[in-house]
């Protein structure tokens, strides 16, 4: 295999997982797995469903706590305290599958509860730069819009915005396109292009294999909870090492 | 048959009285027993074993016991045990507020958790505290579902509060009750009563029908 240089390779990762371990009961969802994530990286999560892949996110931000191994992030492994760990889930934006937007709030509000709530930012302020993020996910006219009267992809947007207003260091993205119809699915994956080339740090589960073949810098595949392969999307998409990957790609009906 | 409706007139403002103290006594105990509810719900959802421990035992407790019992048990046993003197009013509005609490406890259970688990996740998610997510994100949604059963307890509530008319509190019941016993005018006493609580009744069962209309779940 030729030699392939990952993005920001001289630097200290910004994640790395050393032999995570999770269980669910008697159930093994994350089977030791081991990778890391480089500042500035697309890291696209593909596998069957069931492989671990949510689970691995859940961990990222301690909404689930590992059992054994470590998440290490901006060089410090994820602190115990809650009140650190809700230090560290403001350094990471996650966007659900299921949006889960706050149905009580505005489009505005929604992307402003971050920073009032958490931030403590006047509302004036936030109001201000939440207005600024729903124009760059391309939702100005919306931004008084409930969430029930947005569709799915301007949902989406509007989460992603959500997110964003933290200024997190790395975004977490958990199949942000597999609850939306087919036609609003082009507006969300754009947005997160433009996230991407705007260098930020991203973690992608999707099923979107031709954006995991064109915005990732490196594609992890999952199988039961195990690492199965990983490699630059060239690799992955084109000659993949393993019988695996290439019968999960055939699956979802890619031919490379 | 020989009635004379005049003793009401006569007493209307005994019965306008009594008729205040049922709506004071209806007031308080909601007033108390909606964040006596909060509290119940969220102590029963405690990861502190005790604390859900006693929440459980205490509403399992006051819902199940006939609140007529609730309301002499307070009379005779609470004195008693707790050493206070309490006024005959007050003593009633403990026995209100410790049913109605124990029910409004249930009505947010089923509420907050009604409320889908990502919601949660998502607050988590942008860094606020358990604290937080409960105020901003769960309670005001969690409201809404609540909103209609709270006001149908209210509505019951009101009906319920002439229990403590047993203990003499001089609501409505008691009041009316009083006076037929001095003016031996059983049927003018009994059929004013009857009206008075559906004149004071009836349109709060229709605020109750609306608000249900409006903030029903529509999911
Ligand atoms: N809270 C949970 N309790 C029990 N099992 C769970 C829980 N969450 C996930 N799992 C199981 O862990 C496995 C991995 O789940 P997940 O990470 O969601 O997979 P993926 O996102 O790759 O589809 C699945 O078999 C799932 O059923
Ligand atoms: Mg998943």
């Amino acid at each position: 295999m030729t030699a392939f240089a990952r993005k920001n390779a001289d630097k200290p990762p910004m994640l790395i997982y050393d032999k995570v371990r999770k269980n669910y009961g008697d159930f093994t969802a994350l089977d030791g797995v081991s990778m890391h994530v480089n500042s500035g990286e697309v890291v696209c999560l593909i596998g069957p469903s069931g492989s671990g892949k949510s689970t691995l996110l859940r961990c990222t931000n301690a909404l689930e706590t590992i059992d054994d191994g470590e998440i290490r992030f901006e060089g410090k492994p994820l602190p115990k305290s809650d009140t650190e760990t809700r230090k560290v889930r403001q350094r990471m934006g996650m966007v659900f599958q299921s949006f889960e937007l706050f149905p009580h709030k505005t489009a505005l509000e929604n992307v402003a509860i971050g920073l009032t709530t958490v931030r403590k930012m006047d509302a004036d302020e936030a109001h201000k730069r939440a207005m600024a993020l729903l124009a760059k996910v391309g939702l100005a006219d919306k931004t008084a819009n409930y969430p029930a009267n947005l569709s799915g992809g301007q949902q989406q947007r509007v989460a992603i915005a959500r997110a964003l207003a933290m200024e997190p260091h790395v975004m977490l993205f958990d199949e942000p396109t597999s609850a939306l119809d087919p036609e609003t699915v082009g507006e969300v994956l754009n947005v997160m292009r433009n996230l991407a080339d705007e260098g930020m740090t991203m973690i992608v589960v999707t099923h979107e294999m031709s954006f995991a073949r064109r915005v990732a810098n490196w594609v992890v595949v999952f199988e039961r909870g195990q690492l199965l392969e990983q490699g630059p999307p060239q690799q992955i998409f084109e000659a993949p090492t393993t019988e695996r990957t290439r019968e999960f790609l055939s699956h979802l009906g890619w031919n490379g | 048959m020989n009635l004379d409706w005049s003793i009401v007139w006569q007493s209307r403002w005994l019965l306008l009285e009594g008729a205040g103290v049922t709506i004071l006594l209806t007031a308080l105990t909601m007033l108390i027993a909606v964040p006596g509810g909060i509290v119940l719900a969220l102590m029963r959802g405690s990861r502190f074993k005790p604390v859900a421990l006693f929440a459980t035992g205490f509403v399992e407790l006051f819902r199940n016991v006939p609140l007529l019992l609730l309301v002499y048990w307070a009379f005779y046993v609470m004195p008693v045990l707790t050493g206070l003197g309490l006024s005959p009013f007050a003593t009633g509005l403990v026995a209100l507020c410790l049913n109605v609490s124990a029910y409004n406890s249930e009505t947010f259970r089923s509420g907050i958790n009604s409320i889908r688990k990502g919601q949660t996740e998502a607050g988590l998610a942008l860094g606020m505290s358990k604290g937080e997510v409960f105020r901003q994100i769960i309670l005001p949604q969690a409201w809404r579902r609540v909103l209609p059963i709270l006001a149908s307890t209210w509505v019951s509530l009101f009906k319920d509060t002439s229990l403590v008319s047993v203990i003499a509190v001089g609501e409505l019941a008691h009041t009316a009750m009083q006076i037929r016993s001095q003016s031996f005018r059983v049927l003018e006493m009994l059929t004013a009563m009857a009206a008075i609580y559906w004149l004071m009744g009836y349109p709060q069962a229709k605020i109750v029908d609306w608000i249900h209309r409006k903030y029903g779940v529509r999911e």
